[in-house]
């Protein structure tokens, strides 16, 4: 069960008419490639994902999910937005409430095992593992955790353990956090239990409905069977402007944290019919990612440009990240910056600057939201979103 | 949609054998991602025909497994859809495929069933961008017996087209030769024939019960030249691409690194599809250096590249400089190999520091999966 109805209001104009889990990603990905092919390469062929904030683009996208290989004749992928119901008609009220809603759903496929995730996290795993994990264990709820550093620890649900990895504590967003071990949004819960705990939690008026506040809580103080299981791959949390660049630039990374290039276990996408991408002579890219269908006739350097890019002669990108099907005209400058889809850069614009140009005003990376356009000779400011 | 679509996988493998030993000529890569039947198939599905088979004749596995996936096209349909026509041999009738002819009587049982009234052909080995629904405009305005799509000479060529034609202003065939030269102000064929399905059927039985098989030659040419064929030409004038030989081949696939014959076939009102591989954007090194060159995803690029083609998932060293080349999926050109005018087929190996020139003329072709 895929949580995909965030709003990510911390990525402002990129989310202002989509869902956060829509968001492009790293060149020709949305943010929900990455649970979603987990799913199908470890092995889960049936999956719903759950919407709620701006559906339209989400669902459009997942469609009968052919492209993760989830068009199947048995499961498969189902989107499950709220519905109306005889007795009462709501919203999903929190990430809990939302599974109790699908309880419907769940049981049409008689399921032993729960998998519960976000839609809005870039890591790659194998949630098979994670399940042997769950069975040696015993256990009958497992959260996936990752070691943050000490000043992550106060945004994130903290665990703390004992030496046989039972959880002994949870603390959500910690003042003073007791452990560096933070919870990935990553559950797998024994369903037979989980459901009971649901109908207890929606029967409580008190409740937020919310795994991390509510669930939880109540599985530790009744002393079920709750394990953390510890991760040491790559995960990221993309939920603001900053961490969504910087996952990005990640991809750069020579020694390949993300293990992109893993055969046999390829992140998914749907893909749309765009040419191989064209460098005209004059043309200069380098440590760069570059999805198909650009046509590159100016400089880029340091950045990732993701389906369907034009940079026209003259113009420079760098540092930044080119979201797809944007045009960056003649002569314009592109530094440190996120350009959302569909953007136009008319020529002769300067967005951003090079670190080594800022002067004693603020700094940081600018943001131009989806479908901008941007007209010529403007001048847009380090930090400034638009 | 009144139009069922046949595409001819094959018409040139023999000139290309440096290709096709293990592949037919439709399944060629070409323009880093695609294969040559893309085209064809992709310019039926974007003119509204959901009717496809494709014929094949030998060396079929890469074809069947490229076009297995027939949702790409958006051909995996309970109507109609995409169909392999491999050969079959049965009592009456056994297959030599000498020719068209032969290829549509092993279609036979297709046309048949096929519920439109127009047949469209095509060949794998012609590219292009074309609606083909503007030449059965062309075709029912005209009222002739056949349509044939062929672009206008400037200047004399060489190398012989299939078909070529000579016609007035009205656009009517005066004169119809196969398999010869074009002088300037000639109509030179793109192999894309329309004519009605039964006459199509009729012409099948009747040439290839007394022997015939060549489509042009046998029928189209023999009677015209009798007065009782007319032809209409549907006057094409944009960019067309003949693959007849292996020079051709390397030649037009490198013409995609300019940007003009590059937007007149990919346009994005009317795609060019493909099997999906699902390989990550294309990743450029710190100290790479390319220009005039189509690139493709899932490729490592660390050194220096100008004027080639280079297919999904290649990696070019550090310090290797590729130069006028056409490298295809899965390749590796090891650090400090210099490559000019060289063609290196699929999942082969450039050890680090080779050094291989061919000539504009004569390029170097290394075989898929060699270790050089």
């Amino acid at each position: 069960m895929l949580l995909a109805g965030g709003q990510g209001s911390r990525l402002y104009v990129l989310t202002e008419n989509t869902a956060k889990p829509a968001v492009p990603f790293g060149g020709k990905y949305r943010i929900i490639d990455f649970s979603l092919s987990n799913c199908v390469n470890s092995g889960i062929d049936t999956v719903g994902i759950l919407t709620q904030y701006q559906p339209l683009e989400l669902n459009d996208y997942i469609g009968n999910g052919q492209p993760w290989d989830l068009n199947r004749n048995f499961g498969g992928a189902h989107v499950l937005p709220p519905y109306t119901k005889t007795s009462n008609n709501e919203w999903y009220k929190g990430t809990a409430n939302a599974i109790y809603q699908n309880i419907p759903f769940i049981e049409r496929y008689q399921p032993e095992y729960v998998v519960i995730l976000s839609g809005d996290h870039i890591y790659k795993m194998d949630y098979s593992k994670m399940l042997q994990f769950h069975k040696e264990k015993g256990a009958e709820c497992t959260i996936a955790v990752i070691t943050v550093d000490p000043e992550d620890a106060t945004r994130m649900g903290i665990m703390s353990t004992d030496e046989n990895n039972a959880i002994t504590d949870f603390e959500e967003k910690p003042a003073h956090p007791k452990s560096n071990q933070a919870s990935m949004g990553v559950y797998i819960f024994t369903w037979e239990v989980l459901k009971q705990y649901l109908i207890e939690d929606e029967a409580d008026p008190n409740s937020e409905n919310d795994f991390g506040k509510n669930v939880i809580p109540a599985f530790l103080r009744d002393g079920r069977r709750a394990f953390a299981y510890p991760f040491d791959g790559y995960w990221k949390d993309v939920g603001t402007l900053g961490s969504l660049w910087d996952a990005n630039m990640d991809l750069l990374d020579p020694n390949d944290p993300l293990d992109m290039r893993n055969p046999r276990f390829k992140v998914y996408s749907r893909n749309y019919a765009s040419p191989s991408t064209l460098l005209a002579p004059g043309s200069k890219v380098s440590n760069s990612f570059v999805a198909e269908g650009c046509r590159i006739e100016g400089t880029v350097e340091n950045s990732v440009l993701y389906t369907g890019c034009v940079v026209e002669a003259g113009a420079s990108v760098s540092g930044a990240v080119v979201m797809p099907n944007t045009v960056v005209k003649r002569d314009s400058k592109v530094h440190y910056a996120i350009v959302g889809e569909g953007c136009t850069i008319e020529s002769g614009v300067t967005i951003g600057l090079r670190p080594e140009e800022r002067g004693e005003e603020a700094w940081g990376i600018s943001v131009i939201g989806h479908g901008k356009t941007i007209p010529t000779g403007t001048v847009i400011k380090p930090k400034e979103i638009v | 949609m009144n139009m069922t679509g046949i595409i001819f996988s094959e018409m040139c493998n023999d000139n290309l054998n440096a290709f096709t030993l293990d592949r037919n000529m439709a399944a060629i890569p070409f323009g880093g991602r695609y294969r040559l039947v893309d085209f064809p198939l992709s310019n039926m599905v974007n003119s509204g025909i959901t009717n496809v088979a494709v014929v094949a004749k030998q060396h079929y596995h890469s074809l069947m497994d490229h076009l297995s996936k027939s949702q790409e096209w958006d051909l995996n349909r309970k109507n109609g859809g995409l169909l392999i026509l491999p050969p079959f041999v049965n009592g009456s009738f056994s297959q030599t495929h000498r020719g068209k002819l032969d290829d549509l009587r092993n279609a036979l049982i297709y046309l048949e069933d096929a519920d439109t009234p127009y047949v469209l052909l095509a060949d794998a080995h012609v590219i292009y961008n074309l609606d083909y629904r503007l030449v059965l405009q062309s075709h029912i305005d005209s009222g002739c017996d056949i349509t044939l799509a062929a672009t206008c000479q400037t200047e004399a060529t060489q190398e012989p087209y299939g078909i070529v034609m000579e016609a007035g202003d009205d656009l009517r065939a005066t004169s119809f030769a196969v398999d010869t030269q074009a002088a300037p102000g000639a109509y030179t064929g793109m192999g894309v024939c329309i004519m009605s399905r039964e006459k199509l059927i009729q012409v099948v039985r009747d040439y290839t019960a007394r022997g015939s098989y060549d489509l042009y030659r046998d029928f189209v040419q023999a009677q015209f030249n009798q007065g009782n064929l007319s032809i209409n030409v549907y006057h094409f004038q944009d960019v067309v691409l003949h693959i007849r030989n292996a020079e051709e081949y390397i030649a037009n696939n490198l013409s995609l690194t300019q940007p003009e014959i590059a937007s007149a076939l990919f346009r994005t009102d009317a795609p060019i599809y493909t099997r999906v591989h699902d390989e990550v954007p294309a990743y450029y090194g710190m100290d790479c250096d390319v220009s005039g060159c189509i690139i493709a995803d899932g490729c490592i690029i660390e050194g220096s590249a100008q004027h080639c083609v280079i297919s999904r998932g290649v990696r070019i060293g550090k310090g290797a400089v590729v130069k006028d080349c056409i490298i295809m999926q899965g390749s590796v050109v090891g650090e400090g190999a210099v490559l000019e005018h060289v063609v290196v087929d699929k999942w082969a190996t450039i050890s680090a520091g080779t050094e291989l020139k061919g000539a504009p003329n004569s390029p170097v072709i290394i075989r898929k999966g060699a270790t050089v």
